[in-house]
C-alpha cells in the first residue's frame, strides 16, 4: 500500500489523451525573434513568457479563413474565461505574415474586433521567418492582379506556447473551440504536474 | 398562409423562378473595422434538369465581386480565384466559410451588421437572381 503510493508519487505524469491537439514529444525551446506588436512596440521571445499563448498565422486581407479561425479562437477564450481553475487566461496572438500591408494600426483594429485581449504582431520578413521556421509554419504569396493585390497561402494550425515560451503543442484543422478548450485544460494540468 | 409563404420567400431570398434555381441563406460577414476585404456566403439549389453554373455576382454596394475557393490541404490554407461554380442538375452547392465564397473589397462606408445588401447572381444560362444578403457579425 505504502509502496504503491510511493511509486505513483514518483511516476512521471502520463501525457493526456487529446481530442484535437498534438503535444510535442518534448517542449521545444524557441530561439529569440524580434517582431512588432499592434501598439508598434517590439515583441520578442520574452513577451511569450509568463503566460500560455495560442498563436495563429494569417493576414488581414484574408476575409474567409482568418476571420473564421479568429472567431473560433475567441470562442476558446470565452470557454476558458469560465474555467474556475485557471488563474490566468492564455494570450491570443495573431501573427500577420503580410508585413507589407498589415501595419500595427491595421492589426490592432483587426484582432481587437474578435477579442479585446488578442494581440497582433508582425515584423520584417526575416524576423517572421526566424519564428515561423521553428514552428513548421509555412506561408507564401500566391496569385493576385498587381503588386499589392495578392493572396497568401499559409499554415492553418494553431500553435500553443507554454509559459516558458516553448513550442508545446499544436492544433491542426478542423478546429473545434470546445475540444481545444478542454484539450488546453488537460495540457495545462499535465504541464503543472510535470514541471 | 400564402401571404406568409411569400413573405418568407422574400425575407430568406428563396426565389425559385428562374429555371428551378433557389438561392438561400445569403449573408455577408461583417468585417473588422478597417479590414480591406469582406466575404459573402449563400446556398444555391438547382432543382432543374439542366446543369448550370454561377458565373458572376454583382452589387451596387461592391464594385467588384470575385468568386473564390478556400481549401486547406496538408495543413496549408489557400484561396483561389474561380471563374465559375458548377451547379449540377438536382444538386445543391453551398458557399460557406472555409470553402467557396464571394470576396470583395470593403466599400466606404463599411457595411455593418444589421444592414442588408443586394447581390445579383449571374448564371451560365443567362439567368439572373437578386437576393438581399444581411450583414452578420459572425457565423
Ligand atoms: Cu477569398
Amino acid at each position: 500500500m505504502f509502496a504503491a503510493a510511493l511509486l505513483s508519487a514518483c511516476e512521471p505524469p502520463q501525457p493526456p489523451h487529446l481530442q484535437q491537439g498534438t503535444l510535442l514529444p518534448s517542449a521545444k525551446p524557441v530561439a529569440d525573434f524580434n517582431l512588432i506588436d499592434d501598439k508598434g512596440e517590439s515583441f520578442t521571445l520574452k513577451d511569450l513568457q509568463g503566460r500560455w499563448t495560442f498563436a495563429f498565422f494569417g493576414y488581414t486581407h484574408c476575409p474567409d479563413v482568418c476571420p473564421t479561425s479568429l472567431s473560433m479562437l475567441a470562442k476558446v477564450m470565452a470557454r476558458l474565461r469560465q474555467e474556475e481553475n485557471l488563474p490566468s487566461l492564455p494570450r491570443g496572438l495573431f501573427v500577420s505574415v503580410d508585413p507589407a500591408r498589415d501595419t500595427p494600426a491595421t492589426l490592432a483594429n483587426y484582432v481587437k474586433y474578435f477579442d479585446a485581449d488578442f494581440v497582433g504582431v508582425t515584423g520584417k520578413s526575416q524576423q517572421l521567418h526566424t519564428l515561423t521556421r521553428q514552428l513548421g509554419i509555412l506561408y507564401a504569396k500566391s496569385g493576385g492582379d498587381s503588386a499589392d493585390d495578392y493572396l497568401i497561402d499559409h499554415s492553418a494550425a494553431i500553435i500553443l506556447f507554454d509559459p516558458r515560451g516553448r513550442f508545446y503543442a499544436l492544433f491542426n484543422v478542423p478546429h473545434d473551440p470546445d475540444k481545444i478548450a478542454s484539450d488546453f485544460m488537460l495540457i495545462r494540468n499535465y504541464y503543472e504536474a510535470s514541471e | 398562409m400564402r401571404f406568409l409563404l411569400a413573405l418568407l420567400a422574400l425575407t430568406t431570398g428563396m426565389v425559385s423562378a428562374d429555371g428551378g434555381l433557389a438561392v438561400q441563406n445569403a449573408w455577408i460577414r461583417e468585417a473588422p473595422p478597417g479590414a480591406s476585404m469582406m466575404a459573402a456566403y449563400l446556398t444555391i439549389d438547382n432543382g432543374s434538369d439542366q446543369d448550370n453554373a454561377l458565373v458572376g455576382v454583382s452589387s451596387p454596394t461592391f464594385p467588384r465581386i470575385m468568386m473564390h475557393r478556400s481549401e486547406t490541404v496538408d495543413g496549408i490554407a489557400r484561396m483561389q480565384h474561380v471563374e465559375r461554380i458548377a451547379l449540377p442538375a438536382h444538386g445543391s452547392v453551398e458557399l460557406a466559410p472555409g470553402g467557396y465564397h464571394l470576396m470583395m473589397a470593403t466599400p466606404d462606408p463599411q457595411p455593418v451588421a444589421g444592414e442588408r445588401v443586394a447581390l445579383t447572381l449571374h448564371f451560365a444560362d443567362g439567368g439572373e437572381q437578386q437576393v438581399m444578403a444581411p450583414v452578420k457579425k459572425k457565423p
